[in-house]
């Protein structure tokens, strides 16, 4: 949890506080499409894994982003 | 604290490991780039940089925004409407061209060139892609062309990405012109079509690719999504790239590379393990070593300084110049050395001083993490390189270094390295000589005088911009101005290549004569607008002989009078009574500038321990 929500935060300019399962780009102005595909990117790299288009095209909130990582095989702690 | 430092002291305070550090980093930095550029502070670098592209580039301003603080030059972009590039171009009214930048980034990608034939390159045949190609390169050409008729900024426009696979696989070679091959042929008509070009500059962006790897640079789901061409995670290598261009524009290369010796020019300590104990030479210890001392000696031959900041016992480091076989660095390739036991600190300022350098032109390797730290706090303007601890990388640390970039190199640049030596001989020479007489005969000079051409336009122009000493008027003219004047038949443009026993100095003077001005009491004369010798040449009588030679000239075509202006400054105290001691009077001083008039009715002799050689046209 802290890898990917310190991403989340570097990229939206969030606080690590606030993020919740229900963050989404309709709650967060900088979750633009471009910082979107930014997001895709760090956590590529972060995680190892490389995500297919349409698990991308699918992504709409961090709860989403969680379910991705669990099916490529990454365990989030806490 | 003024507001760059403020930006470089956040930025050097967080780590930067990638695309998302720079984006979030720049987000920080907003704010205080725009206060920054409103501010009306003297002696700050900026830059003004445009980029138009055929594809989303998002990033790159981001990126390249904190990469430009960091080499403390103040950034401010225009960043071209999606694929707008080639109406932005033609419409003089664009946003583009009102943006007055310094430097244009033109960054058309391989599928925008394309088309459809990127996929399917073999719907035409051979014959139509040879003249395709010859379309594609033109419509190229009058886009750079319409830049250049609108902004004098440097353009660099990015060649293209030849493609790693074609339909026919290993048969692609095969055909008398095969789809990658046409684009190699783009690439290279792009290249021929600048070469000669002082303003355009074709960014290889090919080899850019070969180097990340034409499999790993484009991110296919962030092109089907967003159309990005390159991967998000190569923007700050691509970004590393454009400073090679950036940092020659703000004058921030260097000129001289300062180096330690033990564990630098060869492994391990010549005080302790002696000639034959440093390892150098054809072994797996030794290469490292000999190969990263060639490499230096590519820079000295196309003009970098080579220094020596060591601490050593003078006479052990001199036997590894003189004796060991394989040094490839001899003494002849040091403008300075620095061999002693003092700090390095001081070396480092006695380097400068001696070769008459700021710091800020000075790059610095040493293998010593202390030294290097020492350094760095206490002559921050100085470039201390970070150099790995593993010598195998040492060739590569600065093979990838793009700190010495310059946008020209002519041949004087070239020789400048040995000119150095060459100097140290003269200088000896002169502490030997009886007196002066002797001093200048011994030489036994050659000035030879020749009328611009295209190969000595360039030199002429560099030496108005930089020659400050010797300068009767200071005027300051570019490439196209030396080239506009030399096609004028009203004027006289000339260079002089001086040459003596110790070596050749290469051009170090020039002179533009406006001939047959019309004055009001209808008497022919002749008015110096530049009279200029490089401060290597000073004291030689260079200018004696020079200005002989427009006198003759001016003689044989019948003008009665010579005019000569002095516009004085802080710096060319030392031509202050030329036109005086050779003859000339004053006849009036018009807002500081001197005029001086030679009578033709005089005689003029020059020196006659110079031979001069005037070289006609061919």
């Amino acid at each position: 949890m802290k890898r990917l929500n310190s991403i989340l935060s570097k990229v939206l300019g969030i606080d690590e506080s606030l993020i919740t399962d229900k963050t989404s780009p309709q709650n967060v102005d900088a979750w633009d499409s471009f910082n979107g595909l930014l997001l895709v990117s760090e956590l590529e790299k972060e995680f190892n894994v490389k995500f297919t288009m349409d698990e991308v095209m699918s992504v709409k909130c961090v709860k989403d982003i969680k379910e991705c990582l669990k099916r490529h095989g990454i365990r989030l702690l806490g | 604290m003024d507001n760059l430092k403020k930006i470089i002291k956040i930025i050097s305070s967080k780590s930067i490991n990638g695309v998302a550090d720079y984006i979030s980093l720049y987000k920080e930095i907003r704010q205080e780039i725009e206060n920054a550029q409103l501010q009306e502070q003297k002696g700050i670098k900026k830059i003004k940089l445009a980029i138009l592209s055929s594809f989303t580039i998002n990033g790159i301003k981001e990126v390249l925004s904190v990469k430009c603080c960091e080499i403390g030059v103040l950034p401010e972009f225009y960043i071209g409407n999606y694929n707008q590039y080639s109406q932005e171009i033609l419409n003089k009214q664009s946003g583009f061209y009102k943006f007055e930048p310094d430097l244009a980034i033109v960054f058309i990608d391989i599928m925008a060139v394309l088309g459809e034939q990127y996929l399917l390159p073999y719907q035409i045949s051979d014959k139509q892609r040879r003249e395709w190609a010859d379309e594609k390169l033109n419509e190229i050409l009058s886009l750079i062309q319409k830049i250049k008729e609108n902004l004098s900024a440097k353009v660099i426009i990015h060649n293209f990405e030849a493609p790693l696979r074609s339909p026919m696989g290993i048969y692609e070679g095969k055909h008398k012109l095969g789809f990658i091959e046409s684009i190699e042929l783009l690439n290279a008509n792009l290249r021929e079509s600048f070469k000669n070009d002082s303003q355009v500059f074709v960014f290889d962006y090919n080899s850019f690719c070969s180097k990340i790897g034409k499999q790993n640079i484009m991110d296919y789901k962030l092109y089907y999504l967003a159309d990005m061409k390159i991967d998000l995670q190569y923007i700050p290598k691509l970004c590393d790239e454009y400073l090679g261009y950036i940092k020659p524009l703000m004058a921030l290369n260097k000129k001289c590379i300062a180096l330690d010796l033990d564990n630098i020019l060869w492994g391990g300590i010549i005080g302790e393990d002696g000639l034959e104990g440093i390892r150098l030479g054809p072994t797996p210890e030794g290469m490292p070593f000999l190969e990263f001392q060639k490499y230096l000696l590519s820079l000295f031959q196309r003009g970098i300084i080579l220094a020596v900041n060591s601490n050593n016992n003078i006479d052990d480091a001199l036997r590894v110049f003189r004796e060991h076989p394989y040094m490839a660095l001899k003494e002849e390739h040091f403008a300075a050395m620095q061999i002693n036991w003092n700090d390095k600190i001081s070396n480092m300022k006695a380097i400068a001083e001696e070769l008459n350098i700021g710091l800020d032109s000075i790059a610095f390797i040493d293998d010593d993490k202390l030294n290097r730290e020492m350094i760095r706090k206490a002559l921050p303007e100085v470039l201390v390189v970070e150099l790995p601890e593993d010598s195998s990388l040492y060739l590569k640390t600065l093979m990838e270094m793009n700190d010495f970039n310059t946008f020209h190199i002519t041949e004087e640049d070239k020789k400048k390295g040995s000119m150095y030596a060459e100097q140290r001989k003269r200088k000896e020479f002169h502490k030997n000589a009886l007196d002066i007489s002797e001093y200048l005969k011994g030489l036994e000079m050659t000035a030879t005088i020749e009328r611009a051409n295209s190969f000595t336009i360039p030199r002429i122009s560099q030496l108005t911009q930089k020659t400050n000493q010797f300068n009767m008027t200071t005027r300051r003219y570019l490439e196209e101005d030396i080239q506009k004047f030399s096609k004028n038949g009203r004027f006289l443009v000339v260079s002089v290549k001086v040459e003596d026993k110790f070596g050749d100095n290469g051009i170090t003077g020039a002179a533009i004569v406006e001939k047959n001005i019309a004055l009001e009491n209808n008497i022919a004369a002749w008015r110096i607008d530049t009279f200029l010798l490089s401060c290597r040449v000073i004291g030689r009588k260079i200018e004696e002989a020079l200005l002989a030679y427009i006198i003759k000239l001016a003689k044989k075509e019948k003008a009665k009078e010579l005019i000569g202006e002095f516009i004085p400054t802080k710096k060319n105290v030392p031509a202050r009574d030329f036109y005086k001691s050779n003859g000339f009077k004053l006849a009036n001083i018009d807002n500081g500038r001197e005029i001086w008039i030679y009578n033709m009715d005089k005689g003029y002799a020059h020196p006659d321990f110079i031979k001069v050689i005037i070289k006609e046209e061919n």
